[in-house]
């Protein structure tokens, strides 16, 4: 399958092919843009048509070599990947093109933005333990020089905390990778799954590789970098490691309980993922209410959105054995991640244009700005709806899955806690979009916005509105290879 | 089987509401010829449509979410005539909001707004299942907000703000009756409601109650009903539209349909839970009357009036006899002719004439004679006066009530109207016999202009007029609620 | 849509002063319409005379279906209530023409015309309830007519209890509709015996219907209206407008099936309302008030003869209380038409215009030969309760006072220029009235009082309706004589301290709520302040190196000792 390899290669080169073509760059990037999603696009439709894939890297199969995988819920994420990134490409033209004089945030930013896209997509279709780690530090490498990018005090000091947490992270996974490595002589996902036993080493391994995920995914209480690494980012970039960065490590927790080790979960281990769930929704949505700066609400919304996606695993039932309700918590939890990726992204960039437009992106400075930029309030409200869980949007469907399975497996506590977040996150989002639809402060300025940047964020917000409405698509999708542990029919 | 024409129905507020979104503040025109073609064309359908139920046609589009999850628009009586009224009162309130923006700022996000809030109570009103009815309940709560904020000072946004807190909190208790049903019974549809009775009955008792208290918010059922007086702050097309058909007659449909339609009468009477309903709403139908007489602002008179109004309807469906029913039915369009008649005259009032307090209105009779009378007209009928359409509500509801056994109800309905009385004749004295201050424009045509303004309360009065007068037609309000109900009761 | 069945002259009576209403709010014929007032009643008079009895009228699309019918006595009350509509309408073409604000004048006429009539003609309780409403309601509009302070306060007291009765009606005959399971004024009125709460229902149409008809203690609107309205308005407020609520009672107490304590309780009101009418009355200045406070007086009667209907023959008593009220609806009328006429008139010309007065008073006093005499005499014959009997006698004692009181007031009012004359048409219309008052009976007599008219005629009778008149005369002579300072009660008597009780009432409310709202409300950010700062310190601990290291030490711990328990 040609387009898998597309969509590792393509990015990859890119990102090297940008480094020496400087202020050409973005130009390359607006060109393999299309090409990545196109990629990506066949191997969604490749997969929906044949089912799940395994293709051998270099020809070896595994155990002898290693191999990439497709199923539905990587093709699902690689989907998102590619439309997110394609919109931030878009997006990002008109900041980091440097017509005049070559600047290091404008030189830095495509190979940057084009490796993190390349690994991203790594992480999507890995089939193997040590792949997936190599993935996630690249992505964890270029997402922490964005971060750094402007160069500015703060954000470097930012970003320095981020990498030391993401660090850990990695080092804890890594050290679960090689327990695993000891204990069962194999990193290939399909077949650990059936050698995998749940006794101490394998126990070991998986709480490693749990927490240090947990750390990348920025999963209460090892969330403490996010907010400002994330807020103090360039807005594109902001929008990719909120969308997309988590989502990776949140995407490799997902296939560890429910691809690799689903033998060895069980509920009280599924109860402490949901905990932390609980922890974030709350945490995470208290903090973005008092925020005074638009892209810190919107970052500590992020934290408390990651919150949902971890309590899929108490609400599908402890991932060890599949119950009735498994399948909409799954699905409930995988088209939250999706429609948060749109959603988030979406947000973020309509407060780079903000930001744009006022100077600053402080929540006073947002007076009016409804009726000077309606396209981009818009667009950050459908966002909103969204994030809220409101219909008709992907969240709303997300989270109606999950408190459904949460009703029918008894899990009360987690359905309140789901609504709680829904009026907390209310709280925060209208926040700024009370002051958006406020009178114009007197004597304020705001530099013009071009209509098609404004349209890039609407469109982005309307995949996650559009994600609500037509869900019978990306569900088909999502079924595709669906692991065992999430099926339904076990009624 | 008709599948085009709901949708139809549906896209002749939703399409026009999208085109005006993207249209230029400057294309007044534009604007306002495809408000009032999509009002038209709305309005035509209906007609068509009435006809068609009448004899017994199907109206149904189905569309799947997620398989299992279905939206599902379908025209039955019931959902024709909230239809008909929202399709009749949209029509004059475009032409009225038109003419009393003339000139305004925001008209393209206010009047894409507005029409959004047509579409969803027209989805509201088409809805056949719970998760159809619950995401055009949503839509209805957001694209309502940016009427309340119109203004974007700071009463209106403390209003908004309000109104948020209320309705949001409201849906996700609705949210979770929704899902707590459905994860026992699967998904819900109203033509064909499953049968409840295999659940246990404290369970039932409890959602019921849930129900009743995330529709009752917009139903402004007490102690629910705090958002609705300080909404008063939007523009008069707006109260008009929210009182009169949109947000309190979405939360009367919709304990209508959840007594009807999903726990059924039978059902709703063997749990007992109709009678502490028809307690609350006999309560809030006083407490309504006794806040509106303490208040000295016209349109908060007519807010709380609204209060004690709306629960009539509520009443109606709790009380459950075929009379009763017609009862609470019939007042759905009743209430809504004469109310929104009053918030045109108290629009015209406020905006010609600066007059928003009830002592302002003195001598107003003879300088605004026409506005004067659809105003005096509307709150007689609202005191039940005959042959205004008022006192057949009135006068079925009281049957209903001696027929279900429930005499201590026409001793509510007696209350109220004497209050009612009290609260609207002292409006209807000052306007006519009180001598207002010496003329200072000596022009009293001037007040009374443009025509788009005066004339659209003047249709509404003379159709509450009529609604009674005319009560034994077939398609009077009442001949179409006698209609529904028999189709209920003996289908 | 249904094409009216059966004969269309009843509905036509309903419409024709509807449209002549409509005629005053139409610019162009605004000015003209005030000439077409008489004509309005026109189509419901011929009705009177020529309708046919007992025949149907169905309009299925209006209201809940209108049924109207014509009979027995709703045929009296229809043609006096019209002929009395007609009288009062040709008396205000003359003397309305010159006064402001004449097109309001004429639209509410016709509707509470309209009403009036309506309520003779309903079959159904829903239209009965409809011109019941209609009629109270457009009657405030000509009571406030002039928009005078004095009218308006008039006005409110009328209107809070025009809503209060209008509101008890509405109760009966939702409890009378239930129980019948029919909207025809027959079922319900045969349901009422044994309904569920059928006795609740008669107290509150008692009560509604007995407001109307200026029964005690709910009479206090009567004084206030009647002076305050335009001299034509009076007339029909006081002489057709009341008789709505004694017809009222007429169609809906079972008499049938016997109410004793009902009947007695309305015999004893009755009573009282004569009397009490007769007492206060007295004290009045203005002869308008002294005509008011008679008609409670003289409706107590009516009530009084209703009342003993219950039980006994009853079609023969709400026969009588029919004459006596065409009598009453004639002679009150030109009565309150003379106040205008008089004041209109200057020394000479109102000689005669006094003495048209006197006449009239002594026939509503029962003078012997009068029309009076004979509703007087029909009126006794049915009443068999000796006690009843000889109160309702004696009454007439009290009402001569009353009237002759009310010449005297009238008399006062004679204008100063000495050669002012009334309008011929006035005249005209207030002969016409009072020969009607003084006439009529002796046409209805036999038909209504169920008696040859030689009995009316005979010794006995005469007799008793003379001594009292006699008497009465006596009285006021010596009064004239003596001229004792009388004490001035205030028109509409109980309505004052009812008034002052309520303001105080109100007051206390008042400050009772401004003391509530005072209190200080908690700031729900106050409450949530706390919080995000609690959270905000959190934070910043979970952004210290160390701290987070030794969470995720912790987590990792969590996590294995949470596998491990399998």
């Amino acid at each position: 399958m040609i387009a898998v390899t597309a969509c590792l290669v393509l990015p990859l080169a890119a990102a090297l092919a940008a480094i020496p073509l400087g202020r050409r760059a973005p130009r390359l990037a607006l060109v393999a843009a299309p090409l990545i999603l196109l990629a990506a696009l066949a191997v969604a439709t490749e997969i929906w048509r044949t089912g799940p894939a395994q293709l051998p890297v270099g020809g070896w199969l595994p155990p002898l070599g290693i191999a990439l995988v497709v199923d539905g819920l990587s093709a699902a994420f690689l989907l998102t990947g590619a439309i997110v990134t394609g919109a931030v490409v878009l997006f990002a033209t008109s900041i980091f093109s440097t017509p005049d004089r070559e600047t290091r945030a404008g030189f830095a930013f495509w190979p940057l933005l084009l490796a993190m896209w390349g690994a991203l997509n790594a992480v999507f279709l890995s089939g193997d333990l040590f792949n997936l780690y190599v993935a996630l530090e690249l992505l964890t490498l270029t997402a922490v020089a964005l971060v750094a990018l402007d160069g500015r005090r703060e954000t470097v000091a930012a970003a320095i905390r981020y990498m030391l947490f993401a660090l850990f992270g990695s080092l804890a996974y890594l050290l679960g990778v090689t327990l695993i490595y000891a204990r069962y002589g194999a990193l290939d996902i399909a077949l650990l799954r059936i050698l995998a036993e749940p006794d101490a080493p394998t126990f070991v391994a998986a709480a490693l590789m749990t927490i240090g995920l947990a750390a990348k995914t920025a999963l209460f209480p090892f969330h403490a970098w996010l907010p400002p690494a994330h807020a103090g980012a360039p807005a594109p970039a902001s929008a990719m490691l909120s969308a997309l960065v988590t989502k990776a490590s949140f995407y490799i927790v997902v296939r560890i309980w429910f691809d690799v080790l689903p033998v060895a979960g069980n509920e009280a281990l599924a109860m402490i993922l949901g905990a932390m769930g609980v922890g974030a929704i709350l945490f995470g949505s208290v903090l973005a209410i008092g925020q005074e700066r638009l892209k810190l609400v919107v970052a500590y919304s992020t934290v408390a959105q990651l919150g949902y996606l971890f309590l899929m695993f108490p609400l599908a039932g402890s991932g060890g054995e599949a119950q009735p309700w498994a399948a909409g918590a799954w699905n409930g939890g995988v088209v939250h991640a999706l429609s948060h990726a749109f959603a988030k992204a979406a947000m973020f960039l309509c407060a780079g244009l903000f930001a744009e437009a006022i100077g600053h992106d402080r929540m006073d400075g947002l007076k009016g700005v409804a009726r000077t930029m309606p396209l981009t309030v818009f667009a950050f409200g459908l966002a909103a709806i969204s994030l809220m869980g409101l219909p008709p949007s992907g969240g709303f469907t997300a989270k109606y899955l999950l408190l459904t399975a949460a009703f029918a497996g008894g899990n009360h506590f987690f359905a309140l806690v789901m609504l709680a977040g829904g009026l907390l996150a209310a709280i925060y989002l209208f926040r700024p979009l009370e002051r958006a639809f406020a009178k114009p402060a007197e004597g304020s300025d705001i530099t013009p916005i071009a209509r098609w940047r404004q349209a890039v964020p609407l469109v982005l917000a309307g995949a996650a509105i559009a994600l609500g409405v037509f869900s019978a698509v990306p569900f088909d999708l999502l079924r595709i290879g669906r692991a065992d542990a999430a099926q339904e029919g076990l009624e | 089987m008709n599948t085009a024409l709901p949708v139809l129905l549906l896209a002749t507020s939703l399409v026009p509401a999208l085109v005006t979104f993207f249209l230029r503040e400057e294309s007044e025109r534009k604007r306002n010829a495809v408000n009032l073609a999509g009002a038209f064309a709305k309005l035509g359908l209906v007609v068509v449509m009435l006809d068609g139920v009448r004899r017994g046609e199907d109206y149904e589009f189905r569309f799947a979410f997620v398989p299992g999850l279905e939206m599902l628009l379908q025209v039955d009586a019931l959902a024709l005539l909230f239809v008909t009224l929202s399709a009749f009162l949209w029509l004059l309130t475009t032409i009225y909001a038109i003419a009393y923006f003339r000139g305004g700022s925001d008209l393209s996000r206010f009047f894409g707004f507005f029409s959004l809030c047509v579409a969803a109570t027209t989805g509201i009103a088409l809805s056949g299942t719970l998760i159809t009815f619950f995401i055009f309940y949503e839509l209805l709560t957001l694209s309502t907000w940016p009427l309340v904020v119109h203004k974007g000072d700071a009463k209106s946004l403390a209003a908004g703000r309000r109104y948020l807190a209320y309705t949001l909190a409201g849906s996700a208790v609705l949210l979770l009756a929704i899902v707590w049903l459905e994860s026992m019974t699967g998904p819900v549809e109203f033509a064909a409601p499953s049968d409840l009775r295999r659940l246990d009955d404290m369970t039932l008792r409890f959602v019921f109650a849930l129900f009743v208290l995330g529709i009752g918010v917009k139903a402004a059922i007490f102690p629910l009903h705090g958002w609705l007086p300080t909404a008063m702050a939007a523009p008069a097309p707006v109260s008009a539209l929210l009182h009169a058909v949109a947000v309190v007659k979405a939360g009367a449909f919709g304990i209508v349909r959840v007594i009807y339609d999903v726990f059924g009468i039978a059902l709703v009477a063997e749990l007992g839970v109709g009678l502490p309903l028809a307690f609350v709403a006999s309560f809030t139908i006083l407490y309504g009357s006794v806040r509106a007489l303490q208040q000295r602002d016209i349109k908060k008179r007519l807010a709380y009036s609204t209060v004690s109004q709306v629960s009539y309807i509520i009443l109606g469906a709790a009380l459950a006899g075929p009379f009763a029913t017609i009862g609470g039915l019939v007042h759905l369009v009743h209430q809504g002719l004469m109310k929104i008649t009053m918030f045109f005259c108290a629009g015209i009032f406020a905006e010609r004439a600066g007059i928003t307090s009830i002592d302002g209105l003195a001598g107003m009779g003879r300088r605004m004679p026409w506005t004067a009378i659809a105003f005096s007209v509307a709150a007689l009928g609202m005191i039940g006066v005959p042959p205004i359409a008022g006192f057949v509500t009135k006068w079925y509801l009281g049957i209903g009530a001696l027929q279900a056994g429930q005499t201590w109800v026409i001793a509510v309905l007696a209350g109220s109207a004497l209050l009612n009385a009290a609260y609207f004749l002292p409006l209807i004295y000052r306007l006519w016999y009180q001598p207002g201050e010496d003329i200072v424009r000596a022009d009293a045509q001037a007040l009374e202009r443009p025509l788009a303004l005066i004339a659209p309360p003047v249709v509404t009065a003379a159709a509450a007029l009529l609604a009674g007068l005319m009560a034994g037609l077939a398609l009077s309000p009442l001949g179409w609620a006698t209609l529904i109900v028999e189709r209920t009761y003996w289908p | 849509m249904t094409f009216p069945l059966g004969p269309l002259l009843p509905l036509i009576a309903l419409i024709a002063p509807l449209a002549i209403g409509l005629l005053a709010a139409i610019p162009a014929t605004r000015a003209r319409s005030l000439a077409l007032l008489p004509l309005a009643p026109l189509p419901a008079l011929a009705l009177a005379f020529f309708g046919t009895q007992d025949e149907t009228t169905l309009a299925p699309d209006l209201l809940l279906g209108v049924t109207l019918t014509l009979d027995g006595n709703a045929r009296y009350f229809l043609g006096f209530v019209a002929l009395l509509w007609m009288g009062a309408g040709l008396y205000a073409t003359a003397y309305m023409r010159d006064k402001p604000k004449i097109a309001p004048f004429v639209g509410f006429w016709c509707m509470t015309l309209c009403g009036n009539l309506g309520v003779f003609l309903a079959a159904d309780i829903i239209t009965f309830y409809v011109s019941f409403a209609v009629v109270s309601l457009c009657a405030y509009l000509l009571v406030v007519h002039d928009g005078t302070q004095r009218a308006l306060h008039a006005g409110i007291v009328y209107i809070v209890l025009a809503v209060l009765g209008e509101t008890c009606l509405l109760l009966g005959f939702l409890i009378g509709a239930a129980a019948a399971d029919s909207l025809l004024i027959v079922d319900v009125r045969i349901a009422l015996t044994d309904a569920p709460g059928g006795e609740a229902a008669i107290a509150l149409l008692i009560v509604g219907f007995g407001l109307k008809a200026g029964m005690f203690p709910f009479h206090v609107w009567l004084p206030l209206a009647h002076p305050a309205a335009p001299v034509p308005a009076s007339a029909v407020l006081s002489g057709a407008i009341v008789k709505a609520g004694i017809f009222g009672l007429m169609q809906f107490l079972p008499m049938e099936s016997g109410l004793s304590l009902w009947g007695a309780l309305l015999v004893i009101t009755g009573l009282v309302s004569a009397y009490y009418g007769v007492a206060v009355g007295l004290t009045q200045r203005n002869p308008k008030s002294v005509l008011a406070y008679s008609t409670i007086s003289q409706m107590g009667l009516v009530l009084a003869l209703i009342g003993a209907a219950a039980g006994a023959t009853p079609a023969d008593n709400l026969a009588a209380a029919t004459l006596l009220s065409l009598h009453h609806g004639f002679a009150k009328g030109a009565l309150f038409l003379s106040v205008g006429i008089v004041a209109a008139s200057g020394r000479r010309a109102a000689v005669p215009a006094l003495a048209a007065a006197a006449l009239l008073a002594l026939s509503v006093a029962g003078f012997p030969g009068t029309g009076g005499a004979l509703a007087k005499a029909a009126m006794k014959a049915h009443i068999a309760d000796p006690i009843v009997y000889w109160l309702v006698t004696l009454s007439a004692i009290g009402t001569t006072l009353l009237l002759a009181r009310f010449v005297m007031t009238l008399a006062a009012q004679v204008s100063a220029q000495e050669r002012a004359r009334p309008s011929p048409i006035m005249t005209a219309s207030f002969v016409a009235l009072a020969v009607a008052a003084l006439v009529s009976p002796w046409f209805f007599f036999t038909d209504l009082a169920g008696l040859p008219l030689a009995y009316s005629l005979s010794a006995s009778s005469i007799l008793n309706g003379l001594w009292p008149v006699l008497v009465g005369g006596a009285i006021a002579a010596a009064f004239l004589r003596i001229s004792p300072s009388v004490p001035s009660i205030p028109e509409g008597d109980l309505v004052t301290p009812v008034t002052k009780w309520l303001r105080r009432l109100d007051g206390a409310a008042r400050r009772g709520r401004s003391r509530l709202e005072d209190l200080p409300r908690p700031d729900p950010g106050v409450l949530a302040a706390p919080l995000w700062r609690a959270a905000s310190v959190a934070e910043r601990a979970f952004a210290r190196w160390s701290f987070a290291g030794l969470l995720m030490a912790a987590g990792a711990l969590g996590v294995l000792i949470a596998l491990s328990l399998q």
